[in-house]
């Protein structure tokens, strides 16, 4: 629900807690709520900077913690370029969670392949918590996450724990490699064969740059996933969150309340998902 | 049916002064606008034909405020409601599609449940049709039906009085004094005015080769690769007064005053013709070309209203026609697209 019937425009002041250096290009804000919000995985907030402006943001935090929240941002327009200038102390503005998130349920008794691809990391760090949460729910976890050069690897540590956990089989590559990376090298496309998992009754949920989006979702068809069971986090230009705004329409949806998650059949139809 | 005499309708909007801002239609050369109600003056015209602007200003501001800074009021909750009077039917019809967006959905808009609830519409016949009128052919007639507080249809001496709600009734009531029966002439008076405007919007439609709503399913999905788009494209400015016109047009973008002291939120129209309208702050943008943001605009109106609410988001009130610099005419769009796609 959300957490302002009365004015769904209206931010929630927030004091910014902690920031975190991911990546040169990557900063995690951790940042606390006046008022307390949840979120489930896959929902998105919208973030204010006072004077600036606002963009939507999916947090990369556990979903049950209501003490604090965190986003992690690229800087790649003019409020994410302020995001990066924040410091601890600062104030700034939440709205939402909007939107409909990831349906845990649907996934129990399956295999479940994430694909994560660039700054797509951060929503779904948070996936990954509450995938871990309810872990013996699901056969078995597989995680296969892609970015651009071993630098622009986020939450290092955090993947390198990830990577003991007996729930879950993990390989990450990178597109380009550089001296001391021992992992792969190529696209994550490359890392999706031979899993060994039983692709037609799988779940597979794919989150990154829209060009990795396309791509990986070909390769997963190919496969021979169902259409029904790729779910796929679509960035698209969400403002109002509440579906009245105009800004996030794919064909009869609005990626702010309808999604931002869709499942592959759900849109395939419609023209430009990928732009 | 009730009856109210254009003096007595004087007297009726002077009551209402004290409840409302009052609007009423008034003529400037050959275009009409509201304008806050004052005093009786010779420029007020009830009947004729829609305004320039369309209802949706007084429902969805071109400009408000929607939040200040972190406080939990709500801006405005305590302005004086609207009354527009002399509302066409073809606005009428906007209005339901704004209903559908603002109100019938999960989540409600405060700002315009609110103006929803407290204004008070006083729709009116049209008495005449201008060549941009093509109503008939999306199933509205150029007279109300629906959607009114209180209805006005222009006969001798005065006016034949409908009410469509209880809050029109309550009006009628509290001024009971003012009304008088309707007699059977001018009943009968009003019809063959109603039939006589219906046929000037008819032949407006023959004479124009407008297609009926009926032929419309399907067409920009069958028409989705067609030359149509790219030609009609060519002479559009990107100016975006067809959105703003608009009665169904609802986009909006939410836009920080840029001051650090008083932080303000505010809601202002937008325009899906505009190239940014749906670019993301990573660079992608679903439609870079003119031509796509036109379909686009025409998708939304033929292809996603009438699958998520039922009706086209069209009234047929022309006024876009009008308002195109480049005189891009929506009528001659749907001829195209229902010819290239039977």
């Amino acid at each position: 629900m959300h957490h302002n019937k009365n004015n769904p425009y209206r931010p929630v002041e927030a004091e910014v807690i902690e920031v975190i250096a991911e990546t040169p290009t990557i900063k995690t804000i951790r940042f606390k709520p006046k008022e307390p919000i949840g979120f489930k995985t896959g929902q998105f907030v919208e973030i204010t900077i006072p004077g600036v402006g606002e963009a939507p943001f999916t947090p990369s935090s556990k979903p049950h913690v209501t003490e604090y929240m965190e986003i992690s941002v690229m800087k790649v327009g003019k409020v994410t370029e302020k995001i990066h200038e924040l410091k601890k102390g600062d104030i700034i503005g939440v709205r939402g969670p909007f939107g409909t998130g990831y349906p845990l349920d649907d996934f129990k008794g399956k295999e479940v392949l994430v694909v994560g691809g660039g700054c797509g990391f951060a929503p779904i760090r948070s996936l990954m918590y509450s995938l871990f949460e309810r872990s013996s729910e699901f056969k078995q976890l597989f995680f296969r996450g892609g970015c651009k050069t071993p630098k622009e690897l986020v939450y290092k540590d955090e993947t390198k724990e990830w990577a003991k956990r007996e729930d879950l089989n993990l390989k990450l590559t990178v597109d380009k490699g550089e001296k001391g990376w021992k992992g792969n090298v190529g696209l994550v496309t490359t890392i999706l064969d031979g899993l060994g998992m039983d692709y037609k009754e799988s779940i597979a949920v794919v989150c990154g740059p829209p060009i990795m989006m396309k791509f990986a979702t070909l390769k997963l068809l190919d496969l021979g996933f169902k259409e029904s069971n790729i779910y796929l986090s679509m960035e698209k230009n969400m403002s109002c969150g509440i579906g009245k705004c105009g800004h996030c329409r794919i064909g009869t949806y609005y990626a702010c309340k309808d999604g931002p998650v869709f499942t592959y059949d759900k849109i395939k139809a419609f023209a430009n998902i990928w732009d | 049916m009730d009856f109210i005499s254009n003096s007595n309708l004087t007297k009726l909007l002077n009551s209402l002064k004290r409840d409302y801002k009052v609007y009423v239609p008034v003529k400037k050369g050959e275009q009409r606008f509201y304008k806050r109600y004052i005093d009786p003056s010779d420029d007020i015209v009830i009947g004729e034909v829609r305004p320039f602007e369309p209802l949706k200003a007084f429902f969805m501001k071109a400009r408000e405020r929607v939040a200040d800074g972190f406080k939990p009021d709500v801006p405005g909750a305590d302005a004086k409601p609207f009354a527009i009077v002399g509302v066409k039917a073809c606005d009428l019809k906007g209005l339901k599609v704004q209903d559908h967006v603002f109100l019938d959905n999960d989540y409600n808009d405060p700002f315009y449940a609110k103006l929803r609830e407290e204004n008070l519409i006083i729709a009116t016949d049209c008495t005449t049709a201008i060549d941009t009128c093509f109503c008939l052919a999306l199933g509205v007639s150029p007279y109300p039906k629906e959607n009114f507080d209180i209805n006005l249809s222009q006969v001798d001496g005065g006016f034949i009085v409908e009410t469509g709600s209880k809050k029109g009734e309550d009006v009628v009531n509290k001024n009971a004094n003012i009304f008088q029966d309707a007699r059977k002439e001018l009943v009968s008076e009003r019809d063959n005015l109603r039939e006589q405007v219906s046929k000037q919007v008819q032949d407006n439609i023959k004479n124009n080769n407008v297609p009926n709503e009926n032929a419309f399913e399907g067409i920009v999905k069958k028409n989705f690769q067609a030359n149509i788009w790219e030609d009609e494209a060519k002479a559009c400015v990107e100016c975006g007064a067809c959105n703003t016109v608009c009665p169904t047009c609802h986009c909006f973008l939410l836009y920080d005053q840029k001051d650090n002291d008083k932080m303000a939120r505010l809601r202002i129209w937008d325009s899906c013709m505009i190239k940014d309208f749906a670019r993301v702050a990573g660079g992608a943008n679903p439609r870079p070309y003119l031509w796509e943001r036109l379909r686009n605009r025409f998708d939304k109106k033929f292809d996603f209203f009438p699958k998520v609410a039922g009706f086209y988001a069209c009234t047929g009130c022309g006024r876009c026609i009008s308002a195109c610099p480049g005189k891009i005419d929506i009528r001659k769009v749907l001829g195209k697209l229902v010819k290239n796609a039977s």
